[in-house]
C-alpha cells in the first residue's frame, strides 16, 4: 500500500519549490511541476480506487490515532480523489494554453488548492480538516481575484467575508465537540458522541452544516457563488464547480449522517437541497452572463447531490457519486468550452455569441455535449446519474421531491437550449477566430464513452456502491 | 462539563458574546475596513471558546520538568496548539482580506460596499 500522504505532500511541495525558484519568469518550472504533480496524484488516486477494498488508515506523524493524525482511505474518498485528480489534470492542462501571465503565482495557488482538496478527503481528524479547508479557501479567494480586475477583487472579497464567517462557525463547532467528547479524531468521537446531551449535539450539527454549507453554496448562503465563479479564470471555474464545492457537501454529509449519528437531519438535507436546486436553476435562467449561468446551474446540481444524499434509500450514496461524476466532467467541460469563447470574442454576453458555432465548431460541440450531458439526456452519462438519483429519491417514497426535481430539470434544459440555439444561429458572429483545442475533443470523447460504459455498468450492477452505504464511510478508522 | 460551566460561565459566554459582537459588526457595518475587524473579532471569540474548552481551574500549564511530572493536575495542552494554528489561519486570512481592500480603494476610491457595485451583492 502506498502511503496516501503523497496525494498531499507532492504538490504541497511542489507549490512550496515553484515559489523558491520564483526567478524563473517563464513559467516553465512552474508548468512542469504542476503537470507532474497531478498525473501523480491522478495515477495514485486510480491506484486507491482500483486497490481499496476495505477502509485503510494510516498513522502520520508516529503517534497512535486517537491523540495522532491519521489518514483514511475507504472506496468513497478513493472515489471523489479520482475524480477530482482526473479533472485537475485536465485543468492543468488547459491552463498551460490559457494563463500567460503571471504563472508561477497561478501554478502556486493551483496547486495549493489541489494538496488542500486531497487533504480534507484523506484526513481522519476534525482539526486537520478544519486546516486542509482553510488551504482550500485561501489559495481560491487568492485564485478568484487571479485577473486582478475590479470584478475579480469585489468577488474575491465577498467570498472572503463569507467563508470567514464559515470558518468560524466549523471552529466553534471544533470547540464544542472537542469540549463535550475530548477528542478530535473522527472515529474516536463516532463512539463518544452518543452519550453527549442532546441540546449541544444538534447545536454542533447546526454550526457545522451553516459553516461547510457556505462553503458548498447551500442556498441561503449562495450569494458569493456566482460572483467568485464568473470572476475566477476559466480553469479555475472548472475546478470551483467540478469538485472544489462538493467535497465540503460530502464532508457534511459524511460528519452529520455517520460520525455524529443524526439520521433526522436527512429530511432538512432535502428541504435545503430542492431549495438550494430550485433557486439555482431559476437564477440560472435569468442570465445574460455565460459564467454567471454556469455557476448557477451547478448550484442547481449541488442541490440534488444534496437531496439524494438526503435520502434514506440505500443507493442514495451511489446516486450522488453518480451525479458528482457527471457534474464534475460536464461542468469542466461546459467552462472550459465558454472559457474559449470567452477568450475569441472577449465578451461574457450569451446574445454576443450568435452564430460562433461555425467559427468555432469544436468549442461549440464540447458545449452542446456539456449541456445535454447536465440535462440527462439517453446516450449520455448524465442521463444514467440522474437516473440513479431519481430512482433513489422515489425508491424512498419521495414522488413529490421527484417531480420538483424533474420541474428544475425542465428549467435547465430551457435555458440550456436558448444558449445552443445562440451558438448554431445562422448569422456570423464578428471578431471570433478560429480555434481548435484537442483538450476539448478528449473531453467530448470521455463524456461519451463514460456515458456508454456508465449505462452498461449501472445495468448489470457492476458499479454497486450500494454496499458501501453510510457506514462504511468510515469504519474503524482508528487502532 | 456542567461543573466546568457553572464556575467559568464568564468565559463560555463571554467569548459566544464575542462571536456574535463580531457577527453583527459584518452584517451591519459597511466599511470594509470594519468588516474585517468584525471578523477579527468573531475569531477571537472562538479562539477564547477553544481555549477555554481545555481549561480546568487550578492546574497548572502543560510543561513537564524534572521536578514536576504529575499529569493529572496539568491542563490539557491540545486546545493551546490548535489556537495556535487558528490564530495563525485568521492572521493569514486578514492580511490577505485587508490586501484585497487596499486593491479595491485603488479601483474604486472607496471603502463602502454599498458603493461598490460592479458585480450584483
Amino acid at each position: 500500500m502506498v502511503n496516501p500522504i503523497w496525494l498531499i505532500l507532492y504538490p504541497l511541495c511542489g507549490a512550496f519549490v515553484i515559489s523558491m525558484l520564483y526567478s524563473f519568469k517563464s513559467g516553465f518550472v512552474a508548468k512542469t511541476i504542476a503537470i507532474s504533480a497531478v498525473l501523480f496524484n491522478a495515477v495514485l488516486a486510480l491506484y486507491f480506487l482500483v486497490n481499496t477494498n476495505t477502509p485503510v488508515s494510516i498513522t502520520i506523524a508516529g503517534f497512535a490515532p486517537p491523540v495522532g493524525i491519521n489518514l483514511v482511505v475507504d472506496h468513497f474518498s478513493a472515489f471523489v480523489l479520482a475524480v477530482a485528480n482526473f479533472i485537475a489534470v485536465l485543468s492543468v492542462v488547459y491552463s498551460l494554453n490559457h494563463i500567460k501571465e503571471n504563472a508561477n503565482k497561478y501554478y502556486i495557488l493551483f496547486l495549493l488548492l489541489i494538496a488542500g482538496s486531497n487533504g480534507m478527503l484523506l484526513t481522519g481528524d476534525i482539526f486537520n480538516m478544519f486546516v486542509f479547508f482553510e488551504i482550500i479557501c485561501i489559495s481560491s479567494y487568492a485564485l478568484v481575484a487571479f485577473e486582478q480586475n475590479k470584478n475579480g477583487f469585489e468577488a474575491s472579497l465577498k467570498y472572503l467575508i463569507l467563508g470567514t464567517l464559515g470558518s468560524i462557525l466549523i471552529l466553534t463547532a471544533i470547540a464544542l465537540i472537542y469540549m463535550t467528547t475530548g477528542t478530535l479524531n473522527f472515529g474516536d468521537i463516532a463512539v463518544k458522541f452518543s452519550s453527549v446531551e442532546n441540546g449541544y449535539k444538534v447545536l454542533i450539527a447546526i454550526f457545522l452544516l451553516s459553516g461547510l454549507g457556505i462553503e458548498a453554496a447551500i442556498f441561503p448562503f449562495n450569494t458569493w457563488l456566482p460572483d467568485a465563479h464568473s470572476s475566477a479564470p476559466s480553469p479555475i471555474s472548472a475546478v470551483l464547480s467540478g469538485f472544489v464545492i462538493e467535497i465540503p457537501l460530502l464532508i457534511i454529509v459524511k460528519i452529520i449522517t455517520t460520525i455524529l449519528g443524526f439520521s433526522s437531519f436527512s429530511s432538512i438535507f432535502v428541504v435545503l437541497g430542492l431549495t438550494t436546486l430550485l433557486v439555482g436553476e431559476i437564477s440560472a435562467f435569468k442570465q445574460t452572463n455565460i459564467k454567471r449561468a454556469l455557476a448557477y446551474s451547478s448550484m442547481g446540481q449541488i442541490g440534488l447531490m444534496l437531496i439524494v444524499l438526503g435520502t434514506t434509500s440505500t443507493e442514495a450514496l451511489t446516486g450522488a457519486l453518480m451525479v458528482f461524476l457527471n457534474h464534475a466532467f460536464a461542468k469542466s467541460l461546459l467552462f472550459f468550452s465558454a472559457g474559449s469563447m470567452i477568450k475569441s470574442t472577449g465578451s461574457y454576453e450569451i446574445s454576443d455569441y450568435k452564430g460562433l458555432a461555425k467559427k468555432m465548431p469544436l468549442s461549440a460541440f464540447a458545449f452542446v455535449i456539456g449541456a445535454l450531458s447536465l440535462i440527462g439526456v439517453p446516450p449520455l452519462f448524465g442521463f444514467f446519474s440522474k437516473f440513479m438519483a431519481i430512482k433513489s429519491i422515489v425508491s424512498s417514497g419521495g414522488y413529490l421531491v421527484a417531480t420538483l426535481i424533474l420541474l428544475g430539470t425542465i428549467i435547465e434544459t430551457v435555458y440550456f437550449v436558448q444558449i445552443i440555439q445562440k451558438l448554431y444561429n445562422k448569422k456570423e458572429a464578428e471578431g471570433a477566430i478560429k480555434q481548435s483545442s484537442s483538450l476539448l475533443a478528449s473531453l467530448v470523447s470521455i463524456i461519451l464513452i463514460a456515458g456508454i460504459t456508465g449505462s452498461m455498468f449501472v445495468i448489470s450492477g457492476i458499479i454497486n456502491f450500494g454496499n458501501l452505504s453510510a457506514v462504511s464511510f468510515l469504519t474503524k478508522p482508528f487502532n | 462539563m456542567m461543573n466546568i460551566l457553572t464556575y467559568t460561565n464568564i468565559f463560555f459566554y463571554g467569548s459566544l458574546l464575542l462571536m456574535i459582537l463580531g457577527f453583527v459588526i459584518v452584517f451591519t457595518q459597511k466599511n470594509i475596513l470594519k468588516i474585517i475587524l468584525g471578523l477579527n473579532i468573531a475569531e477571537t471569540g472562538v479562539n477564547i471558546l477553544i481555549v477555554f474548552s481545555g481549561a480546568i481551574r487550578s492546574k497548572s500549564a502543560p510543561i513537564i520538568t524534572n521536578s514536576f511530572k504529575d499529569i493529572t493536575s496539568m491542563v490539557d495542552p491540545i486546545p493551546q496548539a490548535l489556537v495556535l494554528t487558528s490564530i495563525v489561519i485568521g492572521f493569514g486570512v486578514t492580511a490577505f482580506g485587508l490586501a484585497l481592500a487596499v486593491r479595491l480603494y485603488e479601483k474604486y476610491h472607496t471603502l463602502d460596499i454599498s458603493k461598490i457595485r460592479g458585480l450584483k451583492w
